[in-house]
């Protein structure tokens, strides 16, 4: 449409005429490639949650450390399915999708971790709610 | 009529003429500007703005999921003399639950893939098996919530019974609408067949499942196993 | 059958809110009948309910923003005069309960129906044209948000003639809003309204976020967007963001209510924080989706009537970005005595510190702008310069309330009335008179009075500081806000002025009228033939006045920052136009049912949902169900616009074009 040369600096000229992906796309490859991407992508699903219940169930792990080491296999197992089931990659074509999903992750971590501190402070400053009811007659 | 339209304009180009280096007058960017964003080609496919739009939507309903989180996380001890986490595990059914949701998340995908190699068989085999999976699931939650009930677990009890059922209850809740949307899609691809905008729906629909995976990943780690070993 | 509705819920005992309504449905009922008199029907349906069209749709937003401009602007008339009569002996003429609905409905209407659907209103009108596109992402989405931003609207509006309204505030705090505290259906009428409007605003939110990433007119990259365009993106995102936290918060709040949970009662392990802690991380940014497409807005108007491109155009980018993201992360200063103690208390005091850093970069820059500049006092350029002022003062009171010790002195008190009016009134209300005044041309092609656009602004503008002045006073001297009865004699001169205020906003208001009206009959000499009636920098102002549906009948190819006037610049020195394209014919999406008919269902189902009607409720969410996967089913999605159509259209435009280049161009072009 308009002069390739114009707008070289972008990164459109790294596509090799691929426009741009939409999060979930599955293009170009034949099905066989998504298919062992599926497979993989469950294969290491299945180990991250195993590991996870494997982790509550044995001492393995040090108890203190348990809800650490579930986070980590958490978000392992959500790394892994956003590249192997939503095919997000860090390529320039999927620059806009990863920032999108850069901001959502923002918002959910400004979210969770605020109000957790916030109301982890009230509690420390005020006498927490359930005291006070078991303080009145 | 011409004589006062456009002042602004025609006081530029004489100031143009004016100042032939036209310092403090010059527009920025008179040169291409190499700019972050692909505006080269002008407006993106159908196909990119439907699923970027999605996946806009995606991150609002994960930030919708945070909120009940974060009230999870802020109620997990105010449990008003009842019951605890540790009360309500049940491993082997959360384990089944699990399992049911990851396949069915699976069977997603490869029915996406299939869709897309336009095999409607496959396709449509593997919507069904998906949905039936999380039929499944859905069906294990209800019996694990009707179980509780009856042992006098309600949301009614405490604020965490509350944000637990809530949190939970949410999530089944999107899994339930899911199988809605997937009992029509199967429909729109028997009926339609793999037109462009069938396409979309699939793709769109392909995320939603996947997202409801990874939103299960953190209800059992963070609900169900912190939970266990508290 | 019908819940908790019995015929007690019409209030027969209440003269004002009977009459009020009675009035209300004698309006309708006259507006139907002149529809169906002038047989308008079929057109209304045709060209407005089922348009997918975001110039239609943007306009629809206009209308319903002022009409609950005025509802929102007479609550307030009463509150400021029954403070003013109540003040001692007095008692005043509205009751209590009354007074406690009209500050809710008040604060709910103007931020939920009148400020939001004025600002998503331009972003509708303007983004597409500035970007240079002929639609948003999703048209037909775009149609289901605007209807259920006015089924919301309808609901609360409901609420004046069956049964009541919240009593709570415009943000119902539990425990007050609990079941238990507030059991009538006044709280539900809030929650459902809220929730219903608030789903419609996130699909828009979805919707810009999407067009301006995804759909821009070929080379506009991102640092050739207007100001405008930005603004809307950043406010799209904070949409996108928040929405879903006021979602969850009324969600859980329903929950309570009609279930009996326990998120934020004050018993059995509730916790009535969470809901300040979640309705705020929602609520500031609120503030900043709305003044950030203000922003927007001013920036356009200082660049044009300055004659000069937007100074620091990218520090204003900068800016934006900052605001948006920082914007996130100051909440918890709209409750800084609650008790959180100081650590988290200043780590928000700072932050609520630092965001003014953004909005004084986009000040200095607004004042840049016009150095220099040849500045031309339109009316648009009128609101921009009083906003300079009152929003510098509004947001200075702001950062001396965002210091923790200093919040705790005057808190709830009316200096926080003032100050967050000061920059609501300042940044937002005077940003879509600007707006209003500016796009006007574009949107119906005539141009609005000069001499009673300006008349309004003074008395606007002048009203303003005399009604908040006294407010920022008595909250000094230690008045709380939302009091129905004023103890304290001395008070009473200072309320008395604000009063006064009051009377010369609702001249301005009047002026505001009279300015309409005036226009609109001498639209024949108000014509704007050229399409580019305030020599303006962005391609909105390349299309006709108003545009043809499509936009464009060629998406422009834009070479740098500032699209239009490198056109028009080019144009008048060539004294010629670019070569006349080769006209296709144009795609389009055609007119939808689905959002009227989801609105229609949304307002079943809330109002069934708000009286407890549950079998109602259900079939609500059968019928848009079914309404989905019809409208799923169809086959048409387009239709296209003939070349040679599109060729009359476009050929109009340049003859237009060619007579503004004046007579050396005119003659070139006929020779």
């Amino acid at each position: 449409m308009s002069d390739p040369e114009t707008f070289a600096a972008g990164p459109a000229s790294e596509l090799d005429g691929r426009e741009d992906h939409a999060p979930g796309d599955a293009p170009s490859e034949d099905a066989g490639y998504w298919v062992h991407n599926a497979n993989f992508g469950l294969a290491l699903s299945v180990l991250l949650t195993a590991g996870a219940f494997a982790v509550v169930r044995s001492d393995l792990v040090w108890g203190p450390a348990i809800p650490v080491a579930l986070l980590v296999l958490a978000i392992a197992q959500m790394g892994v399915q956003l590249v192997f089931f939503l095919h997000i990659t860090t390529g320039p074509d999927n620059t806009n999708n990863v920032l999108a999903l850069a901001f959502g992750l923002l918002v959910t971590f400004l979210i969770v971790v605020g109000s957790i501190w916030i109301m982890d402070h009230l509690n420390h400053n005020m006498m927490p709610m359930q005291q006070l009811m078991q303080m009145q007659p | 009529m011409s004589g006062d339209a456009l002042p602004a304009a025609r006081e530029t180009l004489r100031r143009r003429g004016e100042d032939p280096h036209r310092l403090g007058h010059r527009a920025h960017g008179r040169e291409a500007v190499a700019g972050t964003g692909r505006g080269g080609s002008g407006p993106a496919s159908k196909r990119i703005v439907v699923g970027y739009g999605f996946w806009i939507f995606l991150l609002s309903d994960v930030i919708l999921f945070a909120c009940f989180f974060a009230t999870f996380a802020v109620q997990r001890d105010a449990t008003a003399g009842g019951p605890t986490m540790r009360a309500l595990v049940d491993m082997p059914r959360v384990a089944a639950e699990t399992g049911a949701l990851l396949l069915s998340s699976y069977a997603c995908g490869l029915s996406y893939a299939a869709a897309n190699a336009r095999n409607k068989l496959w396709t449509q085999v593997l919507l069904v098996l998906t949905g039936l999976l999380g039929l499944a699931f859905v069906a294990m939650e209800l019996q694990e919530f009707v179980g509780l009930a009856g042992r006098g677990i309600v949301p009614q009890r405490s604020g965490f019974l509350t944000a637990f059922f809530g949190l939970v209850g949410l999530h089944g809740l999107h899994v339930t609408l899911g199988g809605v949307w997937l009992a029509t899609m199967v429909a729109q691809v028997q009926f339609k067949g793999f037109r462009p905008e069938i396409m979309h729906r699939l793709t769109c629909f392909n995320l939603f499942w996947h997202a409801l995976d990874i939103v299960w990943i953190g209800i059992f780690s963070i609900v169900y196993l912190m939970g266990a070993s508290a | 059958m019908f819940g908790k509705l019995t015929w007690s819920a019409i209030p027969f005992d209440q003269p004002i809110p009977l009459i009020t309504s009675i009035v209300l449905i004698l309006v309708i009922l006259g507006v139907l009948a002149l529809v169906t008199v002038r047989g308008w029907w079929g057109m209304l349906w045709r060209e407005w309910i089922t348009s997918v069209d975001h110039k239609r749709i943007g306009i629809m937003y206009g209308l319903l923003g002022v009409v609950m401009l005025v509802r929102g602007f007479a609550d307030a008339v009463m509150m400021r005069s029954q403070q003013a009569f109540a003040v001692g002996a007095h008692r005043g003429y509205l009751a209590p309960e009354h007074y406690d609905q009209i500050f809710s409905a008040h604060g709910t209407i103007m931020i939920f129906f009148a400020a939001m659907p004025l600002v998503i209103g331009f972003m509708n009108f303007v983004t597409p044209l500035q970007l240079g596109v002929r639609d948003v992402a999703f048209p037909t989405l775009n149609s289901v948000s605007f209807w259920l931003t006015a089924s919301g609207a309808l609901l609360v509006n409901i609420s004046l003639f069956v049964g009541e309204f919240a009593r709570t505030g415009w943000l119902p705090y539990p425990p007050l809003s609990e079941s238990a505290y507030s059991p009538g259906v006044g709280v539900d009428y809030y929650l459902w309204a809220i929730q219903i409007s608030g789903i419609g605003t996130l699909m828009t939110g979805i919707n810009f976020v999407t067009t301006v990433l995804k759909l821009r007119c070929p080379g506009m990259s991102y640092l050739r967007m207007p100001m405008f365009c930005w603004t809307t993106l950043a406010s799209s995102l904070l949409i996108v963001a928040v929405f879903p936290i006021l979602s969850a918060t009324l969600a859980m709040l329903s929950l309570d209510r009609v279930f009996g949970w326990h998120y934020f009662t004050s018993d059995a392990g509730g916790n009535p924080m969470m809901f300040m802690n979640l309705i705020w991380a929602w609520g500031h940014p609120e503030v900043y989706i709305l003044v950030l497409p203000a922003f927007g807005i001013f920036s356009e108007v200082f660049s044009t009537f300055s004659g000069k491109p937007l100074f620091g155009y990218r520090s204003m980018v900068a800016a934006t970005l900052f605001i948006c993201i920082v914007a996130m992360m100051t909440w918890l200063h709209h409750f800084f005595t609650m008790g959180s103690g100081p650590a988290v208390n200043t780590a928000f005091g700072i932050s609520t510190s630092v965001i003014a850093v953004g909005t004084g970069v986009k000040i200095y820059n607004w004042i840049f702008t016009m150095y220099g500049g040849r500045v031309r006092m339109t009316v648009p350029m009128l609101w921009s310069l009083g906003f300079i002022f009152t929003f510098v003062i509004g947001g200075m009171t702001g950062v001396l309330l965002a210091v923790p010790p200093a919040d705790f002195l005057v808190h709830n008190s009316m200096f926080l009335v003032a100050h967050f009016h000061n920059v609501i009134v300042g940044g937002v209300v005077f940003a879509l008179f600007a707006g209003l005044d500016y796009w006007f041309p574009k949107a119906f092609g005539f141009r609005l009075h000069e001499g009673w656009g300006k008349a309004a602004f003074w008395l606007a503008f002048i009203g303003f500081w005399v009604t908040f002045v006294p407010l920022y006073w008595l909250g000094m001297l230690g008045m709380t806000r939302r009091l129905q009865h004023v103890w304290i004699p001395e008070w009473g001169p200072l309320l008395d002025w604000s009063l006064a205020g009051v009377a010369i906003l609702v001249a301005g208001a009047a002026a505001q009228v009279i300015m309409l009206v005036v226009s609109i009959r001498q639209r024949d000499r108000r014509r704007d033939t050229t399409g580019d009636p305030w020599d303006g920098r962005s391609l909105e102002w390349a299309t006709p006045s108003p545009p043809p549906f499509f936009n464009f009948a060629q998406l422009p190819d834009v070479e740098g920052e500032e699209a239009y006037w490198t056109i028009k610049l080019r144009a008048l020195e060539s004294q010629r136009l670019d070569p006349e394209p080769h006209y296709q014919a144009v795609e389009m999406p055609v007119n939808s049912a689905v959002g009227f008919f989801t609105a229609f269902f949304a307002t079943v189902t809330g109002f069934s949902l708000i009286w407890h009607i549950w079998w109602l409720a259900g079939l609500g969410l059968l019928g848009a169900f079914v309404g989905f996967v019809f409208f799923a089913w169809r086959d048409v999605h387009e239709f296209h616009v003939p070349a040679e159509e599109v060729a009359r259209a476009d050929r109009a435009r340049r003859a237009a074009r060619t007579a503004l280049l004046g007579e050396r161009g005119a003659e070139a072009a006929a020779s």
